[in-house]
């Protein structure tokens, strides 16, 4: 008797896929031109250095190709996505400044109430600018500065920082949507944690994109001293429309010598997001660099979180999910460079698709030749819950160095029948038995997480579960 | 030097960064080499007298995979995305598709046996052998018969030798083929060419098992280019043994298209001094409960490079299938260049894939243990390559292959005649 296949529903989305007017907000034209990016820089009163990168960056983009390897980006037209779009408010430090429609946005998705229960500082940010931010004073007194990266290019002690750092781990050369970062970018954090502070709770910053056809392309910049210790988690949304939009957002963390930083993302861009962003980490001496990555919205997702470990004895571990549903082609993963002697890295991946999702997993272990010592695992599991769906593994190792030991392991599988039928024999109905053993399967990733955001993620399991039986 | 250059030579079908330098490799054949003859083929002559083909072969089976094919809409979201003509977001819920997704899809639609039908290396690598070789030898079994074969090409320093060979294995026949590539460039400094290009139809329940001896000097470029069709329950297993050539091309691509076929191919290789090791692997699944095992597992010394593909493709509708991919190397020297890609490629749920690899060196602890023993690193490393050629030689088939790996064997570490003796 063949078996009885499962049908997917209508997933209810409606806690990220609400909308508001841009009533008083202003649009720079559609597409990408000198002028336009003119204007971005001017309306910043950004330093002249910086509007020289931004039209040197434009003149990259032009230049570069698409990448061929990875999902189709023909759907997304430059010519009509609107790079700037600024909500009708300036930055302010508490909420009840903030206009209603976006303080109710975020309320909606809890940014409030997460910065009163347990966050040392909260950035929102709300199409192409920073409307809210805030630390605690306890922070502040610790001598951390966490502010808008563009607020902190106009204070000359950090302008000349984030001068000798900007975009020199994601160069505009790297690939396309670098150098359209580059060209266009605007808002995002910059994190300063001075040598042997150690902040106890996290910071956050929240990108939520309101407008249609529009890209977010906000810069995060964090520094992290000698012998400090940071917790940051980034989170992002949008509403679902019928057109193309697009995130093209840089991360670039540097983390000192003996320091240790753990960057965490929920990301949940709406199903008609084009996500480009990049990400990247330089560990110093000793240094380590914990990447924690739950993907689970966008239309198309590149995203690969990179560890330069260069200093001697530095570490890196990435723990990474991605669920794929319908329309989505999830292409994620990390890269990591092994580039100082008795460097490690660890890199553990679950991958889950379904209603005729695609998602993959993309790797990159390379050991140069000064990685003498150094250790290396990869570990990649991947679920497939349908026979429509579809999940493919390209992992690659580069070894150059002396006395390394390089693992890697990876299998693709789906839930077994004999899991589905013990937990039924149990009482327990065929849809609930799936969800438990995918949130199972979650697990490694979800207990690494601050316990709000391990429901919160368990919770898009559970919607994207939502209506899988049938 | 003046050259013909192969590009996007084993390319893998679901490709990377460019700038991991992993997707596909260039072949440069020197344009001054005299095109020789130097193929001989040990078989019965009941094997080469034949009216059968490769073509006629797979012409068969695409009348019996059009006749199971199914009248029913397939309106999988993939097949939607493969299907409209611009991509746009009016449907979410279709997926925007990468290229090699699109091509699998499209060629899944298709269904066509012969114009699925790859080899791992290229097709320009494919033609050129053809030229070399002037004509294609044909093997074709009867059912029932239980048959071997040897193809020897020997080359020689400034000449381009290649063979041609289709193998057509009738249903319920065995064939053994053993395929010797041999470079002897007696003293020469001149570079050389060998290789050879295989198809294989594998008929139902037939067992087909090919043995690759690659013994040439430092000189030549090695091209081993090789394509598989198997049918229902066919089995083929494959060895890869890699000793020698300046530069190896090993391509090998698999249709299991039959229910309950099995691919199994066992790769052992070897890379010294500045060689260059380059292995494409593609296994597509297309019948149900197939099967297919890589095991590769090598030894790198002096400032050798290697580079090793291997994909699994478990395409749509190979249910109850399971692919598994292994590799052990070990780097024996500082100056080593190993780069592996295992790819997994799943359009299929109800299939079962895994890969895994282990990178290492020698242990300093090992190096110590042997130090103790009076073996300095440099001995060491020489009795991890020796390890490798005594089981090459051990496990050749004939005494000419055996010579061959012995004369190799003696060219890289000081004694090894010596083993020759010893096993005589």
């Amino acid at each position: 008797m063949a078996k009885q296949r499962t049908e997917v529903a209508d997933i209810d989305r409606s806690l990220y896929d609400f909308r508001y007017d841009e009533e008083g907000f202003e649009r720079l034209d559609a597409g990408l031109t000198p002028e336009i990016v003119t204007e971005i820089s001017q309306r910043k009163d950004e330093p002249q250095w910086m509007l020289d990168f931004r039209l040197k960056s434009l003149e990259i983009y032009n230049r570069m190709p698409n990448p061929t390897w990875g999902p189709s980006i023909a759907g997304l037209d430059m010519d009509h996505i609107v790079t700037y779009v600024k909500p009708n408010t300036d930055q302010k430090a508490d909420w009840d400044s903030v206009p209603d429609d976006i303080k109710n946005t975020f309320e909606r998705l809890g940014i409030p109430e997460a910065e009163r229960s347990y966050l040392a500082g909260v950035g929102a940010q709300y199409d192409s600018e920073l409307v809210y931010h805030n630390m605690q004073d306890t922070a502040s007194k610790m001598g951390i500065v966490y502010s808008g990266i563009e607020e902190a290019l106009h204070e000359p002690k950090w302008e000349a920082i984030i001068r000798e750092k900007f975009m020199t781990l994601i160069p505009p050369t790297d690939h396309k949507f670098a150098a359209l970062h580059g060209a266009v970018w605007s808002g995002g954090s910059f994190v300063y944690v001075p040598k042997g502070v150690k902040l106890d709770f996290p910071l956050q910053s929240y990108f939520r994109l309101n407008a249609a056809g529009a890209g977010q392309f906000e810069h995060t910049l964090i520094i992290v001293e000698d012998d400090a210790d940071l917790h940051f988690i980034e989170g992002c949304s949008a509403p679902k429309y019928n057109v193309a939009n697009l995130h093209a957002g840089a991360v670039e963390l540097f983390v000192g010598k003996r320091a240790h930083l753990r960057y965490s993302t929920i990301e949940n861009w709406s199903k008609n997001m084009y996500n480009l962003n990049t990400k990247r980490a330089r560990c110093d001496e000793e240094g380590e660099i914990e990447w924690i990555s739950g993907s689970f919205g966008s239309h198309v997702g590149y995203l690969y979180p990179m560890s330069v470990l260069a200093g001697r004895k530095s570490k890196s571990s990435f723990t990474g999910i991605t669920f794929a549903g319908a329309g989505q082609n999830l292409d994620t993963g990390c890269k990591v460079v092994l580039g100082a002697p008795d460097t490690t890295a660890t890199v553990e991946t679950k991958g889950i698709s379904k209603g005729g999702g695609i998602q993959t997993f993309r790797s990159s272990i390379v050991a140069t030749p000064a990685a003498e010592g150094s250790a290396a695992t990869v570990s990649c599991q991947s679920l497939m819950l349908d026979d429509e769906s579809r999940s493919d593994t390209i992992p690659s190792m580069d070894i150059r160095a002396k006395n390394v030991d390089i693992g890697h392991e990876a299998t693709i599988g789906r839930i077994g029948d004999d899991k589905i039928f013990y937990l039924m024999s149990r009482g327990i109905s065929e849809e609930e038995a799936r969800t438990m053993i995918v949130n199972g399967f979650a697990n490694p990733v979800s207990k690494e997480l601050p316990l709000e955001y391990a429901v919160e993620m368990n919770n898009l399991i559970k919607l994207e579960m939502e209506g899988a039986i049938g | 030097m003046d050259a013909l250059t192969i590009r996007n030579a084993s390319a893998m079908p679901a490709p990377t960064w460019g700038w991991l330098r992993m997707n596909d490799t260039k072949i440069e054949i020197p344009v001054d080499l005299e095109r020789i003859r130097a193929v001989t083929v040990e078989a019965d002559e009941d094997l080469t007298e034949t009216h059968a083909s490769f073509e006629g072969a797979v012409a068969d089976l695409q009348k019996r995979v059009d006749a199971a094919r199914g009248d029913a809409e397939d309106t999988r979201a993939c097949v939607r995305a493969a299907q409209r003509e611009t991509e746009s977001l009016d449907d979410l819920d279709t997926p925007a598709l990468s290229a090699y997704q699109l091509r699998a899809t499209r060629d899944e639609i298709a269904n066509d046996v012969a114009a699925a039908f790859e080899t791992g290396v290229h097709v320009d690598a494919r033609s050129y052998l053809n030229f070399l070789a002037g004509s294609t030898v044909v093997l074709a079994t009867e059912s029932g018969d239980d048959e071997a074969a040897v193809v020897r090409v020997a080359g020689e320093a400034g000449g381009a030798a290649g063979a041609s060979v289709d193998v057509v294995a009738a249903a319920d026949s065995s064939i053994d083929l053993t395929i010797s590539l041999d470079g002897n460039a007696a003293g020469s400094d001149a570079a050389g060419l060998i290789g050879s290009e295989l198809r294989v139809f594998a008929g139902a329940r037939a067992r087909v098992s090919v043995t690759v001896y690659i013994t040439a000097d430092a000189g030549f470029t090695v091209i081993d280019d090789a394509g598989y069709v198997l049918d229902e329950g066919a089995r083929v297993d494959v060895r890869h043994i890699v000793l020698g050539g300046g530069r190896t091309y090993t391509g090998l691509a698999s249709d299991l298209r039959g229910d309950t076929a099995r691919m199994e191919i066992g790769t052992r290789y070897l890379a010294s001094g500045t060689e260059q090791r380059d292995f494409n692997y593609v296994i597509r699944h297309r019948g149900r409960k197939t099967i297919s095992n890589m095991d590769a597992n090598g030894v790198l010394t002096g400032t050798s490079k290697k580079v090793l593909r291997g994909t699994i493709d478990l395409i749509h509708g190979c249910k109850g299938s399971e692919g598994s991919e292994r590799e052990t190397v070990l780097l024996a020297n500082q100056g080593v260049d190993n780069k592996t890609v295992p790819v997994i490629l799943c359009d299929e749920d109800d299939v079962a894939g895994n890969h895994g690899a282990t990178i290492g060196h020698v242990r300093p602890e090992q190096l110590f243990y042997l130090g103790c023993r009076g073996l300095s690193q440099e001995a060491a490393e020489a009795l991890f390559v020796a390890a490798k050629l005594e089981d090459a030689a051990l496990s050749a088939p004939d005494e000419q292959i055996r010579a061959n790996v012995v004369r190799l064997g003696s060219a890289l570490i000081d004694d090894f005649a010596d083993f020759e003796e010893e096993i005589a």
